[in-house]
């Protein structure tokens, strides 16, 4: 193509061809959402009998699209395209991207989700904030569980007296 | 008239008059904050709509919508940060006016412009209603149809600079739709019981708008602060409301009409208010160093916007911004459909909300000129704290909804592809749109379908359905025009625009 | 061999100045001027403006005091300064203290305070 690269956004202020290898996911992801989704519509049946539309045909449609817009991604990838990462008011991208604490945000996610059926959202919701904060970079870890609890419990029973639905409590049913 | 009344009564109840503060005073607060915009905002309060009265959460959704825009205006001028798309232009001269040392001007004209606009944008707004309520009724499923087209393509061509990137969100969006069980069988469920009915709309809204926005910053987490500008208490000069009031009113007028159209949003109608603003103007030499013109114009153009946006959500059910689509999900678990016999069948409900707009514009107003030094102080909350909270209500919002693991796990999926949209630069409001719009698409062409048994002239069988592929037919051939223009053109104009900033104000 | 001033934009960091330049001034040798930022939130009240810094810097310099000015992104300010002081082989640390209940100390935890028990050479500790 040209020896010209998009302005400068992520700190890639080179001359030369850059390919933006990570995209290359971002497009088999695309392509295999398509393809799953033509492989789910091929063993849907026709419906009712006076079904003018098959219910089968928009996810053929939309499955199809998905995949030719992967290929395309995939090419224009190959062509030197950049994604231009979105910008923020809070977010600066000369900084480059943080992937470790992304990381461990989703493993607090995920002992959230493991854990919300035994102990209950008074329990899980306050590790949840207290354990983000601290990934966060808080250096104050009594000041980010005190806050935690506060929310966690305060919005258990703001649920249950301000808009009268009780939450499952968990370890706790009985105590809260 | 006396419908309007009756709305002011149900709007003037104690308790509604409360949600309308607590939704203008969390709209301005968020629209301040980094971060977090009225649409994330709005995402993150769905589950009050589980019990609270439809009216009391639509007024406050209604008043977080205009606040939204009232805040994003203090941190463009004192900042230099534009917390919404709608108020990039407003900070070129805002920020220059408060350099200058006057701060408290800039946010007067802002404040009272935006009343001014978002007060002529809702008697807009209640006078064209009614007049569109019956027209729309008429319309048949092919023009609906056609009309569900043509707002999904052009909210996907026209914002943003990726055409490529806009489809592959808008398509992500409607497999997402397809989600659940068709004529019986499941579609697309994974053999998951827990998605036979569908993916709840609320929790891939907030995934994308909060828990994706709220990763892609902890990966760009630590930087510099910024240096803001101490302001007082807004104020404004004779000459100041001398020079203020025509852009005001031209502002508005540019802003209603672009906010009603689909994907018309209030980035062009505040940049042409702008331009305009700069020819008219008796001191062209001040733009670029401070015009108050350029504040003025501008924002009041942004608040006009928000309540022509109002316009197609109400009538159509079509919505066109992050905010509206949000909204439309609140609707919808209220098992409202805005669209053709909405306005008609809910007449109390419509009144009340019109009626709201007004009371939340005048609360912004009084609420926010003695309040602008104290928002200010918001910018100081901690990012672990700032982004800790919105990952907290983001799970209580998605866990609400059902109280189940499961839906935990859904959002933190979704929370991943919004978080590798932002990376790869796609556009998240199409997916959103697409994920609303996409079921109503599919059975609009099979009601359609059903009627003309299986006939597909029927689909352009209608006047209005003709007018909205003519319109799609234009914006594809402008599409692919753009698309193989010489390379060398498109090099050069691949600076980035409106699309990287659309997500800025979730 | 210099002097440190742990400064922030207020009237305990401008305390902290005067005095650690006068220190610097007597003891001949050059001043540090410390004003960090944890960098965690958009707006921090307590990291000087660019211009003031600038005013200050041409100041201190008219009063022929030999003035470096460090400002740093660190997740522990008060680690920051000992860093620099350490770096710099600091003859001494000023620092402006503030009052603080022991409530306020448990959830805010105390710059100063870190700097004085773990500085490894004298502090001198002023108030406005």
């Amino acid at each position: 193509m040209t020896t010209t690269t998009p302005p400068a956004r992520a700190g890639t202020s080179t001359t030369r061809k850059v390919v933006d290898t990570a995209q290359y996911g971002f497009a088999g992801f695309l392509a295999l959402v398509g393809a799953y989704t033509v492989y789910d519509a091929s063993g849907i049946e026709p419906g009712f009998a006076d079904q003018a539309l098959h219910p089968a045909t928009f996810p053929y449609v939309f499955g199809v699209v998905l995949i030719g817009l992967g290929i395309a991604l995939a090419v224009a990838t190959a062509r030197g395209d950049v994604a231009e990462a979105e910008e923020g008011e809070d977010i600066d991208l000369t900084t480059g991207t943080d992937l470790r604490t992304v990381g461990l945000l989703v493993l607090v996610f995920v002992v959230n989700i493991a854990l919300i059926d035994w102990l209950g959202w008074a329990i899980t919701g306050a590790f949840l904030f207290a354990a983000s904060a601290r990934v966060l970079g808080s250096r104050h870890p009594v000041r980010d569980v005190a806050i935690g609890v506060a929310l966690s419990v305060g919005t258990f029973y703001g649920f249950y007296v301000g808009l009268g639905i009780p939450m499952p409590a968990g370890i706790l049913d009985g105590i809260l | 008239m006396d419908l309007l009344l009756e709305g002011f009564s149900q709007a003037l109840t104690p308790t509604n008059l409360l949600f309308a503060v607590i939704g203008v005073l969390l709209g301005t607060a968020v629209g301040v904050l980094p971060g977090i915009g009225p649409a994330m905002t709005v995402a993150l309060l769905l589950p009050v709509t589980y019990n609270v009265e439809p009216a009391s959460a639509l007024i406050m959704f209604a008043g977080i919508y205009y606040g939204g825009m009232y805040g994003g205006s203090t941190t463009s001028i004192l900042l230099n940060t534009p917390g919404e798309s709608s108020s990039v232009i407003t900070a070129l001269e805002g920020n220059k006016m408060a350099k200058a040392g006057r701060a408290s001007q800039a946010l007067a004209t802002a404040a009272i412009g935006s009343f001014i606009a978002g007060t002529i944008g809702t008697v807009l707004l209640v006078a064209l209603a009614p007049q569109i309520g019956p027209l729309v009724v008429q319309l048949g499923a092919p023009s609906y149809f056609a009309i569900l087209l043509l707002a999904l393509l052009a909210v996907t061509v026209v914002l943003g600079s990726s055409k490529l990137r806009g489809f592959a969100s808008l398509f992500l969006g409607l497999t997402v739709g397809l989600v659940g069980t068709s004529t019986g069988q499941p579609r697309l469920t994974f053999g998951q019981g827990q998605l036979a009915d569908g993916i709840e709309v609320v929790v891939v809204a907030v995934a994308i708008f909060a828990l994706g926005e709220a990763l892609w910053v902890a990966a760009h987490l630590r930087r510099k602060p910024l240096e803001i500008i101490p302001v007082g208490q807004p104020w404004m000069s004779k000459k100041d409301w001398r020079r203020s009031w025509g852009p005001w009113l031209r502002g508005t007028a540019y802003g209603f009409p672009f906010g009603a159209l689909p994907a018309g949003g209030a980035e062009v109608p505040t940049f042409l208010s702008y331009v305009t603003e700069r020819k008219l103007s008796k001191h062209p030499e001040e733009f670029g160093h401070g015009a108050i013109e350029g504040v003025a114009g501008p924002e009041a153009a942004n608040n006009a916007s928000a309540a022509g946006t109002l316009l197609p959500m109400l009538a159509l059910g079509l919505p066109t911004t992050a905010t509206a689509a949000v909204i439309l999900v609140a609707f919808e678990s209220y098992g409202l459909q805005p669209g053709p016999q909405f306005m008609s069948a809910n007449p109390t409900l419509v009144w009340a909300l019109l009626a709201s707009l007004f009371i939340a514009n005048t609360l912004l107003l009084v609420i926010n000129l003695p309040m602008a030094p104290l928002w200010a102080k918001l910018l100081q909350i901690p990012r672990p704290y700032l982004y800790a909270g919105i990952l907290f209500f983001a799970s209580l919002g998605a866990y609400a909804a059902n109280f189940s693991a499961f839906d935990l796990a859904v959002l933190l999926v979704f929370g991943l592809l919004g978080f590798a949209m932002r990376r790869f630069g796609i556009p998240v409001l199409p997916l959103i749109i697409g994920v609303i719009l996409g079921p109503r698409l599919e059975s609009q062409l099979a009601e359609a379908l059903a009627i003309s048994q299986g006939d597909l002239g029927t689909l352009w069988s209608e006047p209005v359905a003709i007018v909205c592929y003519l319109i799609i037919a234009l914006l594809v051939a402008w599409t692919i025009i753009n698309v193989v223009r010489p390379a060398s053109r498109r090099e050069q104009d691949a600076t980035p625009t409106s699309e990287t900033r659309e997500g800025a104000n979730l | 061999m210099s002097v440190i001033a742990a400064y922030t934009p207020d009237e305990f960091g401008r305390a902290a100045l005067e005095h650690a330049a006068a220190e610097a001034v007597r003891r001949q040798t050059g001043l540090v001027v410390v004003n960090g930022t944890r960098g965690d939130a958009l707006v921090d009240t307590r990291y000087a403006h660019d211009d003031e810094i600038a005013a200050l810097q041409s100041r201190l310099a008219a009063d022929g005091v030999e003035v470096t000015v460090r400002r740093d992104v660190a997740p522990d300010v008060a680690q920051l300064v000992l860093d620099v002081a350490a770096e710099t082989g600091a003859a001494l640390i000023v620092v402006g203290i503030r009052h603080r209940s022991p409530v306020g100390k448990a959830l805010m935890g105390s710059v100063s305070q870190r700097i004085l028990l773990d500085a490894t050479c004298p502090v001198l500790a002023v108030k406005p």
